[in-house]
């Protein structure tokens, strides 16, 4: 049978059509890309996530570079634990994102501790320390992995009686604190919670597209925002510059012994059972893990998780509810989260006296 | 007297002792405890100047798009605990104690309001 019209006009005829069907793919690809959040609310929003100019520190313990310089020492120092070989910095390591990249801590004895090593970064802003919450205030959760039995198994007296024997700290604590006796427990941690509060995270390409760069942040890192103060819902907990509001949830992952802030709770109040804290994106490690106990172990598990809603249970959080995603969108996720992270601060590691 | 031995009133006196009896209620307990409400807008209270006293009232308007589980602490350490409250719903306490009160949530730390509540009698 003979065709109506010659081959190569229609071959001609299929490639317009083709094209002409990729192009309003591609089109409503991008009407869909924007069809988030209005100019307005963009700016609105903008608002919501910038960073701010200072550091908060509290009236009680105001920073100053001496005081900058000792908690940094001690932040180093190995000889804050009972077995000498374990600082901080041990499981807040700077050269893995001021963590350990491990799916749990190491604790004293090299014993697994129930969960991951919690990020350390922006926390001047905080308004709860530790995964559940327990410390209200940096100094207070300074004390606690230094004397916990299971982490650093050290006394506070046995920490300033072997600081008072080595010769270099006494100028530090002088130069930091000034009185009579300024090597003491409280301003151990005072120091400590100073030079935590000056660990915040560089300006990222996030940052840089709230101040007006626009070319800062891809289209798909863009759509990311989107979702992620949209549909996805992410920004409920995740709010801030910080990406977290301090707040705590069952956000339904597969639950052992460990209640999280449940402990410290009242048995009735039921939201708090399996509730950790939310915890900042920025700076993610991109490789993992994840999760208070470092259960999910990729961002693509944490992404399905969420997806999924997490499993059904009295004490599961309100805000967690399934949300369908399609391979675009999580990938337009993805590269938000990327954009939060900035590049290392340069560090000089200190000479420990 | 009626049938069944109840003593019969003039409609125009049981109408006067209904109005009295009304009164009288409006006039005891209930009427002297007054009703504060207080919004949540996304993670904090709006900023109000209450001066409650002992059997007052809080309403807890949950105007945010999340949930929230607020908690009172007495000056004595006594823990009043609301349910969780999600979002377009209202909670309330009635006051139980005289003292400083701290109000927070166990889901957003962040969340404090502090207030003082007189005693019953010192405002009467």
């Amino acid at each position: 049978m003979r065709p109506i019209l010659p081959i190569p006009v229609l071959l001609a005829w299929a490639v317009l059509l083709c094209g002409g069907t990729y192009v309003v793919t591609a089109r409503s690809d991008a009407a869909t890309a924007i069809d988030g959040p209005s100019q307005q609310d963009i700016t609105a929003l903008k608002e919501r996530f910038r960073r701010p100019d200072g550091v908060p520190h509290p009236k009680a313990n105001p920073a100053t570079p001496e005081k900058v310089t000792l908690g940094k020492a001690l932040f180093f120092d190995p000889r804050l634990s009972r077995s000498g070989s374990v600082s901080c910095a041990a499981c807040h390591n700077p050269s893995l994102g001021w963590s350990d990249g491990l799916t749990r801590a190491v604790g004293f004895g090299m014993v697994l501790l129930p969960r991951r090593t919690p990020p350390v970064r922006n926390l001047a802003w905080g308004a709860a320390f530790q995964w559940d919450g327990r410390a209200d205030s940096l100094e207070a959760q300074a004390r606690m992995p230094i004397t916990a039995p299971d982490e650093m198994n050290m006394s506070m007296d046995l920490v300033v009686e072997r600081l008072k024997a080595v010769p270099g700290y006494a100028p530090l604590f002088r130069e930091a604190f000034g009185g009579e006796e300024p090597i003491s427990a409280r301003n151990v941690t005072a120091a400590l919670a100073t030079f935590q509060r000056t660990l915040v995270s560089g300006k990222a390409p996030f940052d840089r597209w709230i101040e007006g760069e626009e070319v800062a942040l891809g289209a798909d890192a863009r759509r990311g925002f989107a979702l992620f103060t949209g549909k996805a819902n992410c920004a409920a907990c995740h709010s801030g510059w910080r990406f977290t509001d301090d707040s705590f949830h069952d956000i339904g992952l597969k639950a052992g012994d460990d209640l999280g802030r449940g402990k410290f709770a009242p048995p009735s109040v039921t939201a708090m059972r399996y509730a950790f804290k939310t915890p900042s994106l920025r700076d993610l490690r991109m490789q993992g893990p994840y999760m208070h106990d470092g259960q999910l172990g990729s961002l693509d598990a944490v992404i399905e998780h969420y997806v999924e809603g997490g499993e059904r249970r009295p004490s599961l959080s309100f805000e967690m509810k399934p949300v369908a995603l399609s391979a675009q969108e999580r990938r337009d996720l993805t590269a938000f989260l990327e954009s939060l992270a900035a590049d290392p601060a340069a560090l000089t590691l200190p000479h420990l006296p | 007297m009626t049938r069944n031995g109840r003593m019969a009133l003039d409609p125009a006196f049981r109408r006067l002792a209904a109005v009295f009896s009304m009164s009288l209620a409006v006039l005891t307990t209930p009427a002297s405890a007054e009703e504060f409400e207080v919004t949540i807008h996304h993670a904090e209270l709006q900023e109000v100047t209450i001066k409650p006293r002992v059997g007052d009232t809080i309403r807890f308007v949950n105007q945010a798009d999340i949930a929230h589980n607020l908690y009172l602490t007495y000056e004595d350490g006594q823990v009043e605990t609301l349910d969780t409250q999600p979002p377009r719903t209202t909670k309330q306490v009635v006051l139980r104690r005289a003292g400083h009160v701290v109000v927070r949530c166990w889901i957003h730390p962040i969340i404090r309001m502090e207030l003082d509540v007189a005693d019953k009698a010192a405002s009467q």
